[in-house]
């Protein structure tokens, strides 16, 4: 795999998010992109049990349990600023069995699905990012594949991110910042969908027009 | 001439050498004949391979005693006089018209010369160079008109290993997997890979991959013949082929390695260097793939020109 950047497209003025969604990718195809089968990335969030907190009252730590379609036998388990542990897809049935540690947050399942695009060396995906029955954003992640460092490649990005999105190019993901040169990897994604869950949680729910 | 043939050999007992090899080569294909064709039908199956094993065995004695004649006439042959240097063509310094006829000096001569230059091979590369260039994509042709082996492994293994300490971003890795001919893994930074097959000094095939490409067939070879999923070390590929056809020099190919690297190290920034024509990154989703040979500069394809 190679460098990927993963950031969050507005809803354009007066369009719904579908609406939004299927202007970029005319976009793309009009670059020259070509589909390549559909993707979709998923979240669940976990807190530690109340048995298990000690009695200083520390707060519990949320933890992120998230698969991604293009490494269909992994699933991700991350922590805010925290390490990332990449298992095989049987670690869903060990969640089941820490129920007594970690509890699944109520309707805390986020998601993004889309089309996946290729354009030369790059992959694009654009997504509609869902909680429950409601659309609550876009996502749009470019990958790509030649370079493996980020630090080498974010001017390059950036340049083919200016043409795609226009003054919705976002900075530089702050993974990217983290480690000099170290290779890029599949984990520095997640926390990248990760960051942008927690965004958009956060964020007022569109307008009933993105409902879909 | 007869009688200096004498010297050496029995003519008459080597015709009678030749038909006994005639006669032994016959004798030996009818025992094959006979495997081949198996029992033939008789009543019982007894006697079936009686008259099998019987057929055979005479076969055989034949063959013995063939082979015994033909040695007993190879003992009367005589070897050929083996004083001459140059073997049997030494008959032609017993040539007693030597003075008119000064066939066996001119024959030594023309020895000793070709023995005493090690670098015609050399000249037979710069003599096909020049149909070469014009036949640019002719890879496999210039492989079989290049001279084989021209310099000891031990010098091609210093003159890289020299190259390899001349880079500290570029590590050369070279191996032999198919007799004297190397192969180098030339890692570049986090950048890419090439594999470079080599035939002596001379660098016959360039193949550059992904640094997160795998380089290696599933049996633990260099894998030589496929090529990258990326366009853009596709692009370089073609590009590094044509590089190879640039820099030539063949009375001295250490140089040319040497400069091939050189220009190949210019790819550590193929993601970072802007194209120095347009100023851009990127143009149809590559990013600047040529390197100028003289400057190094980064260009689009299209751009260069
Ligand atoms: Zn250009």
């Amino acid at each position: 795999m190679g460098v990927t950047c993963v950031s969050q497209m507005p809803v354009a003025e007066g369009k719904s998010v579908q609406q939004t969604v299927e202007l970029l990718t005319r976009k793309l195809e009009m670059l020259g992109a070509e589909k390549q089968g559909t993707f979709c990335v998923d979240c669940e969030t976990y807190h530690t049990a109340a048995s298990t907190l000690g009695s200083q009252g520390q707060p519990g730590k949320l933890m992120y349990v998230m698969h991604n379609s293009e490494y269909p036998l992994s699933c991700f388990a991350l922590f805010e600023n925290g390490p990332c542990l990449i298992a095989d897809t049987n670690f869903d049935v060990l969640m089941v069995k820490l129920k007594g540690f970690f509890q699944s947050a109520k309707a805390s399942k986020i998601e993004t699905r889309g089309t996946r695009y290729q354009y030369c060396d790059f992959l694009v995906k654009v997504g509609t990012v869902t909680m429950g029955p409601s659309a609550r954003g876009i996502s749009v992640e470019v990958e790509y594949g030649p370079c493996v460092v980020a630090s080498d490649c974010w001017s390059l990005l950036l340049e083919f991110l200016q043409n795609f999105l226009g003054t919705h190019t976002p900075g530089a993901p702050t993974v990217f910042g983290n480690r000099h040169d170290a290779v890029y990897g599949p984990a520095d994604t997640m926390v990248q969908y990760m960051e942008l869950f927690n965004k958009i949680r956060k964020q007022q729910q569109v307008p009933v027009a993105g409902i879909r | 001439m007869a009688d200096v043939l004498n010297v050496g050999v029995n003519l008459e007992a080597f015709a009678q050498a030749i038909s006994a090899i005639q006669a032994l080569r016959s004798s030996v294909s009818r025992v094959f004949d006979c495997l081949k064709d198996g029992m033939r039908n008789k009543e019982t199956l007894e006697g079936r391979e009686k008259a099998f094993i019987a057929h055979f065995q005479d076969n055989l004695h034949s063959v013995n005693r063939d082979l015994n004649e033909l040695e007993r006439l190879s003992n009367l042959v005589g070897k050929p006089s083996e004083n001459h240097p140059l073997h049997n063509s030494g008959l032609l310094s017993l040539d007693p018209v030597q003075d008119k006829t000064p066939l066996y000096s001119q024959l030594l001569q023309a020895y000793k010369w070709s023995n005493k230059s090690p670098f015609h091979g050399v000249a037979g590369g710069l003599l096909n160079q020049e149909s070469l260039l014009a036949r640019a994509s002719a890879q496999g042709l210039r492989a079989r008109q290049r001279p084989n082996s021209l310099l000891p492994p031990e010098y091609v293994d210093d003159v890289i290993s020299r190259i390899d300490r001349m880079f500290p971003e570029m590590s050369i890795h070279l191996s032999r997997p198919n007799g004297t001919s190397a192969m180098l893994l030339v890692t570049l930074g986090k950048v890419l890979k090439v594999i470079v097959v080599m035939r002596s000094l001379f660098i016959d095939r360039t193949i550059v991959k992904g640094y997160n490409e795998n380089v290696y067939t599933e049996d633990g070879k260099l894998d030589i013949w496929s090529k990258s999923n990326y366009q853009v070390f596709q692009k370089v590929t073609d590009h590094a082929t044509t590089a190879l056809l640039h820099y030539q020099l063949p009375q001295m190919p250490d140089v040319v390695v040497r400069s091939f690297m050189t220009w190949l190290r210019s790819y550590i920034k193929l993601f970072q260097a802007p194209c120095q024509r347009c100023g851009k990154f990127l143009q149809d989703g590559l990013p600047p793939t040529w390197r100028d040979f003289r400057t190094l500069e980064a260009f689009h394809d299209t751009c260069r020109q």
